[in-house]
Order: structure tokens, then C-alpha cells, then sequence
């Protein structure tokens, strides 16, 4: 499986971030429930593109225990192996996605990305993470819109940021203002992803669906 | 499937995914504040005691609560193996087979949406003697609907649904002040003597007692949720059964006991003609003479807010039922879409909204009556509805277990088997007594247009399943999953495996 490429590029989960939170004040532009699934899958996405784990069959399966680079990465994946009894696909989604905006966000914090705010409302501390460069937190968007002009398929990592996107409900967030075209591509785009990664997706599309029907924000 | 671990040790996920869990009495809440029992009290069993004129309306509240609880035994059993398990078209796919599901979904989205556009009709009512009281006049009842029409409409889009326990508290209100009310109708019996006379079936097995089982099962809609908390309650196999069989004798102890005292503070000889002239106004009216004043404020007040979750939360459902059926592709897949902020079913929540301001306008500029021929004839219809997707379901029960075995005798057979049986009697008896149901003379072609609007929708719902067997096989895969359906579509595509699935896929 490829890797990205690119060393300066953002992780997939802190892209995936970028976009749902892409506002000069931090705001979320995606619901709590959906944000916290595709983060969640975003998280295990990045472990399968580094080929630490695989998902088949409604499973995830730990195919390689090396410690991953990246500390939230390592976190997860120690979670992964240390309770290697549940295995569910979407059991793992709805269990990271409870912490995921948080992990993913003190991730980015500590990347100098985003800088973490307290506030205080009444009797409850809300945390949220602010842009520290504007054009450094639209990046991710742009160059997804950028990546969909273009003729040539979009990277396996580009692809299921992607899928993500889909899957959480924000392709209007990113596609506002493409054409028919990108539509087009974007379309294409998920079926053609390798298989652990579009079950991923489809696991997420329906984790955020059943997330709808519950009624629960 | 590996083994799981049988050493019990601490597990994270499970402890971090067990926070939050149901009991059995937060999925009876939920249960019952769908249910909205003021309006059903105060709005249906009144209007029906008008307009059906039989007087056997308590004993049908105990005779379906009986069925009812027949039909869960099978039903609860057959909820723990279905995905999308809130939906009656669900069961109906996996039963009986994808083509029957998709008739059942249009058969469903009819039902659903004509109980809810009734509602509009008795809101004017309803918040009549309200705004009497705070400006000493009201609007015209289409004014009234149209406000709570935007209200609705807002609160869909904004995903608001209302607060947990604020739905709990106006419950509890308004089933206390039932009670209240029905000790008031206890303590002042007509000619001086509580009388049984209306509890005893010759009134119930009369020409019009198809039309008053009807209303009963109008009276339980919403008894079939408790099922959509399988994942969320803290112990499925317990907690969902649980629930399902208290919500059923809750529903049925209330609304048989309201609707035999009423029986018993006007007279059972008088409470046909009574209720047909004070309809919706009766019980206050009751509760003006025999509890003063401020009962009756309470009791108004309460079912204006009673009308108005009823109308919130069957919008709320008629578009996740929308939304579902969007997700599987089987309506167009726009349905499927939810805003993002808000996580509302957008598409669906207007297309609800749309249909309701319809009906406003459609009743209003025709001058048609909101009560009886909006809120009753539509609450009615969508009961039938709502009864025959309860029979099919129990149909395809029976067949889900003879296919997949599992469970007792009981629960996989005797049981569904019996409500079969009960539940095909009752609709053979509504067809028959269709004009009575409605209040209409027998001779009044609504009698069966309205009752074949679902066969129709049912054959054309069948139709189009077998169109997209052929057309789409990758969407005719996915019926009857609702939201699980994006899970299930890669499953099936890897299966035809050459097939490129991307061709389907459809935004």
C-alpha cells in the first residue's frame, strides 16, 4: 500500500479536522457526531495506509505491532492490540470517536497548527482549538477542491480523505464550487479505493447515517 | 466470528461505549412521550366517540394492547437479528422478501405522513381556549397551523429535538392531570351511579367495531420504537422486550381508563351525542364543571404543548424514515443527505414540511372541517396504515424464524402466529366498517379510496423493487439495511466482484 508521499503533508485524521473545523474561530462546520466518526475513521485510516492494521469483513486486524511514529497513532494502535477482543469495525468508530476531536485536536496543537482554548460559559468549560495561521487550516479544503480539477487520480491518502468527506456529509463544504466534473470524479473515486480502506468508508457512511436516525446530535 | 476473550477483565471500549446506556425506564420515556397521550385522550377518543358512534372505545384499547402484546413477542425476538431495526419495512425485507419491503416503505411513508399532517388540523383547536385566554380572541385555525407548520419545519432543520427531559416532564404533566381529570369524571357519575355499561362487550361487537379497533391501534403508534434502542439500551435481550410489553399496558391502562370514565361522568347513553357536539372541548368541559378553573387552564395548555411534540416527533420520524430509505438509494439518494452542521435529514425534513403547508392550504382554501376531516380522517388512515404494516410484519416474523430457526415455539411461531390471525380480523373488519370509521354515509366513495391508497402504493412499491432487482441489483441489494446499507453495499460488491460498483453510486 502506498504511503504519502509527502512529508510536509498533514495526517489524514488532521486534514479531516481542518475541513470540518474550517472557520477563522475554531468552529465546528460539522456536527458532533459525524465529526467525531470521521476523525475516528481518519485514525484508522492512517494506521492502514502505514499497514498496521487491515479491515476486512466488518473487522479490523493488527498486521503489524511496530510502534507508529506518530504518538496518537501509537496510542491507538496499543488500544487496537490491547483489546484485541473487540474487533468490529464500527464498535472501534463509535469507541475513538468519543475522544477523537480532542486527540486529533491536541494533535494539532502540538503540530503548532491550532492553538487550544478554554472558555468558560456558566458552569461548563468548553475547549475549542483556533487557527494560528488562517491560510495554513484552509489549506486542506483548497487542495482537495485543487485535486479534483485535475485530470490524473488523486493519491490512495487524498482518495480516502475523500471517501471521508463523503462518508461524513461535508462534500458540499468542499466541493461549493466545482463543477460537474469533480462531482464526476468524486464519484468514481471511493469504488476505485482498496478494499480495507472502502470498507472503511462505507463503515463510517453508515456509522454517521445511524448516528441521524438515533436522533442523537 | 473469533471467540471472544472468556477472561472477564476490564475492557475500555466496552466501559466507554456502556456510558449513556438505556434502562428500561428512559426507552419507556421515549416511548411514550412519541405517544403524546393528552392528544390521544382529549383529541382522538373524544372526536372518535362523535364520529364512529359505538361506545365499546375502552374495551378496544384492552382487546389491541392484548394483540399488540401478542405481535411483540415475535417482534422484539426478530429485532435483535435486523439491522435498522426501528422500521417496520425492515422486517418485511428480511421476512418476506425486498420487493414486499419496499411496498411496505411506501405504505409506511403514507401512514406516517398523513399522522402526521393530521395534526395540523386539531392544533387550531387546541390552542383556541389558550388564546383565548391571553388575548380574549383567535385566529382562524389555519393561522394557528400555519405558525406551528414554520415551527415544525424550523425545529427539523435545526435538528432540535426537544430536550429529553423536557419531553419527560410534560409526559408525567400530562398524564397526571389525566388521571386528575379522570377522577374528576369518577367522582361526578351521570345519574349519580358509576356505571360499567360501556366496558361490556355488546358494545364493542357491534357494525362499527372495526372502526373503534382502528382507533385504538391509532392509539399505540410509536409502541414499535422501543426496539430502535437494541444498541443503545443497557442490556438488549431485557430492556427492549421490557419496554416494549410497559409501554403497551401503560398506553392501554390509560387510555381504557380515561375513556370509560368519560362514559361514566356523561352517561354511556349520552356520550355519542355529547362527544359528536363538544368534540375536542368535551373532557375540559367535563373538568370545567366537576374541577374548576385552573385544572381546566392546566389541562389546555398541556395539550396544546401535547399536539405540538406529537407533531415534532412524527416529523422527526416520518423524515428519518425518509432519510433512511434515501441512504439505501431506494428513493433518490438527495433524501439521504443531512445538513451539515446540524446533522438534520434536510432533503427529507423539507419534503415533510412541503407536503404538510400542502394540506394547510388545500383545507383551508376549501373550508374543509380541521378536525374531523383533517386530524381524525388522517390520524385514522395512517392507524389503518400503521395496522397493516403491524400484520405484515407479523407475517414476515413467522417466515424470518422458518428460515433462519432460533427461539422458542412461543416466540418464533405461536405467538406471531396468533397476532397474525387477530391482526388480519381487525383489518378485514376496518375494511368492512371503512365508512363508519370516517363518519361518512355508506355509500361515500372515501370508504374504500382512502383504505386502497396503500395497496396501490404497496403494488407500485413492489414494482419498483423488481425494477431495481433487474436495473440496479447493487441498490436492491441494500433494501430494508436503512443506514447500514453503506456498510452492507461494499460487502455486496466485492461478492459480484467484476461489477464495477462505482457505476451505482449516485450524489
Amino acid at each position: 500500500m502506498d504511503t504519502p508521499e509527502r512529508e510536509d503533508r498533514l495526517l489524514i485524521a488532521d486534514e479531516f479536522f481542518l475541513i470540518a473545523h474550517n472557520d477563522t474561530r475554531g468552529k465546528a462546520k460539522l456536527h458532533p457526531a459525524a465529526t467525531g466518526l470521521g476523525l475516528a475513521a481518519g485514525l484508522l485510516g492512517e494506521l492502514t495506509l502505514y499497514g498496521h492494521i487491515t479491515v476486512s469483513g466488518g473487522q479490523v486486524s493488527v498486521i503489524d505491532r511496530r510502534p507508529p511514529a506518530d504518538a496518537l497513532a501509537h496510542t491507538v494502535l496499543d488500544q487496537l492490540i490491547g483489546e484485541s477482543q473487540h474487533r468490529a469495525v464500527n464498535v472501534w468508530l463509535s469507541f475513538l470517536a468519543q475522544s477523537a476531536t480532542t486527540s486529533v485536536g491536541e494533535r494539532l496543537a502540538r503540530a503548532g497548527v491550532l492553538r487550544r482554548q478554554e472558555s468558560r460559559r456558566l458552569l461548563r468549560t468548553s475547549v475549542s482549538y483556533l487557527p494560528i495561521d488562517l491560510n495554513a487550516v484552509a489549506w486542506p479544503a483548497t487542495r482537495l477542491r485543487a485535486l479534483l480539477d485535475r485530470p490524473d487520480p488523486p493519491s490512495v491518502p487524498d482518495a480516502l480523505l475523500l471517501g471521508l468527506v463523503v462518508a461524513a456529509g461535508l462534500t458540499r463544504e468542499v466541493l461549493w464550487s466545482a463543477g460537474p466534473r469533480a462531482h464526476h470524479r468524486l464519484n468514481v473515486l471511493i469504488p476505485a479505493l482498496p478494499a480495507p480502506l472502502k470498507e472503511l468508508v462505507g463503515h463510517t457512511e453508515a456509522a454517521v447515517g445511524a448516528a441521524v436516525l438515533r436522533g442523537i446530535p | 466470528m473469533p471467540s471472544t476473550s472468556t477472561v472477564d477483565r476490564p475492557s475500555n471500549v466496552s466501559e466507554a461505549l456502556a456510558r449513556g446506556r438505556l434502562g428500561v425506564p428512559s426507552v419507556i420515556f421515549f416511548v411514550l412521550s412519541a405517544a403524546a397521550p393528552l392528544t390521544v385522550v382529549a383529541g382522538v377518543v373524544t372526536t372518535g366517540y362523535g364520529v364512529i358512534g359505538v361506545t365499546g372505545i375502552p374495551l378496544a384499547f384492552l382487546v389491541v394492547a392484548a394483540v399488540l402484546a401478542l405481535f411483540s413477542v415475535g417482534y422484539v425476538a426478530m429485532s435483535r437479528r435486523v439491522e435498522n431495526a426501528g422500521a417496520f419495512y425492515a422486517y418485511i425485507s428480511r421476512g418476506i422478501g425486498r420487493p414486499a419491503g419496499v411496498g411496505a416503505a411506501w405504505v409506511a411513508l403514507i401512514a406516517y405522513n398523513a399522522l402526521q399532517v393530521g395534526l395540523y388540523g386539531t392544533i387550531g383547536v387546541a390552542a383556541e381556549p389558550v388564546l383565548d385566554r391571553i388575548f380574549g380572541g383567535h385566529p382562524h385555525w389555519s393561522i394557528v397551523a400555519l405558525v406551528a407548520w414554520a415551527l415544525v419545519g424550523l425545529l427539523g432543520l435545526l435538528r432540535v429535538d426537544i430536550n429529553g427531559l423536557v419531553l419527560a416532564a410534560l409526559l408525567v404533566a400530562e398524564i397526571v392531570v389525566i388521571l386528575v381529570f379522570d377522577l374528576g369524571q369518577l367522582g361526578n357519575p351521570a345519574d349519580g351511579q358509576v356505571s360499567f355499561a360501556a366496558l361490556s362487550p355488546d358494545n364493542l361487537f357491534v357494525p362499527g367495531v372495526g372502526a373503534v379497533l382502528v382507533l385504538a391501534i391509532l392509539g399505540f403508534v410509536g409502541f414499535e420504537s422501543a426496539v430502535v434502542f437494541s444498541e443503545e439500551s443497557k442490556d438488549p435481550k431485557r430492556t427492549v422486550p421490557l419496554a416494549t410489553y410497559l409501554s403497551v399496558a401503560i398506553i392501554a391502562g390509560l387510555y381504557a381508563l380515561s375513556s370509560w370514565t368519560m362514559t361514566v361522568a356523561v352517561g354511556p347513553d349520552k356520550i355519542v351525542a355529547e362527544a359528536g357536539e363538544q368534540s375536542v372541548g368535551l373532557i375540559f368541559n367535563l373538568a370545567a364543571a366537576q374541577l374548576g378553573d385552573t385544572a381546566v387552564t392546566i389541562g389546555q395548555v398541556l395539550f396544546l404543548t401535547s399536539v405540538l411534540a406529537a407533531m415534532i416527533s412524527f416529523h422527526n420520524t416520518t423524515a428519518r424514515y425518509t432519510f433512511a430509505l434515501g441512504r439505501e438509494r431506494v428513493l433518490p439518494a438527495v433524501f439521504g443527505q443531512t445538513s451539515p452542521r446540524t446533522g438534520s435529514p434536510r432533503a427529507a425534513s423539507l419534503a415533510q414540511s412541503v407536503l404538510g403547508l400542502l394540506v394547510i392550504l388545500l383545507y383551508t382554501v376549501n373550508g374543509w372541517d380541521p378536525v374531523v376531516q383533517l386530524f381524525f380522517w388522517g390520524g385514522t388512515t395512517g392507524g389503518f396504515g400503521v395496522l397493516l404494516l403491524i400484520a405484515t410484519t407479523s407475517v414476515a416474523v413467522i417466515a424470518y424464524f422458518v428460515r433462519h430457526g432460533g427461539e422458542t415455539l412461543w416466540r418464533r411461531a405461536i405467538a406471531p402466529g396468533l397476532a397474525t390471525i387477530a391482526l388480519v380480523v381487525i383489518i378485514w373488519l376496518a375494511v368492512s366498517n371503512f365508512a363508519d370509521l370516517l363518519g361518512v354515509a355508506p355509500d361515500s366513495h372515501l370508504r374504500w379510496a382512502l383504505p386502497a391508497v396503500y395497496p396501490v402504493a404497496a403494488a407500485l412499491g413492489v414494482a419498483w423493487a423488481l425494477l431495481l432487482r433487474n436495473n440496479r441489483p447493487d441498490t436492491y441489494a441494500r433494501i430494508g439495511l436503512g443506514a447500514a446499507s453503506a456498510a452492507a453495499a461494499v460487502r455486496t460488491a466485492e461478492q459480484q466482484a467484476p461489477t464495477p460498483a462505482g457505476a451505482e453510486v449516485s450524489r
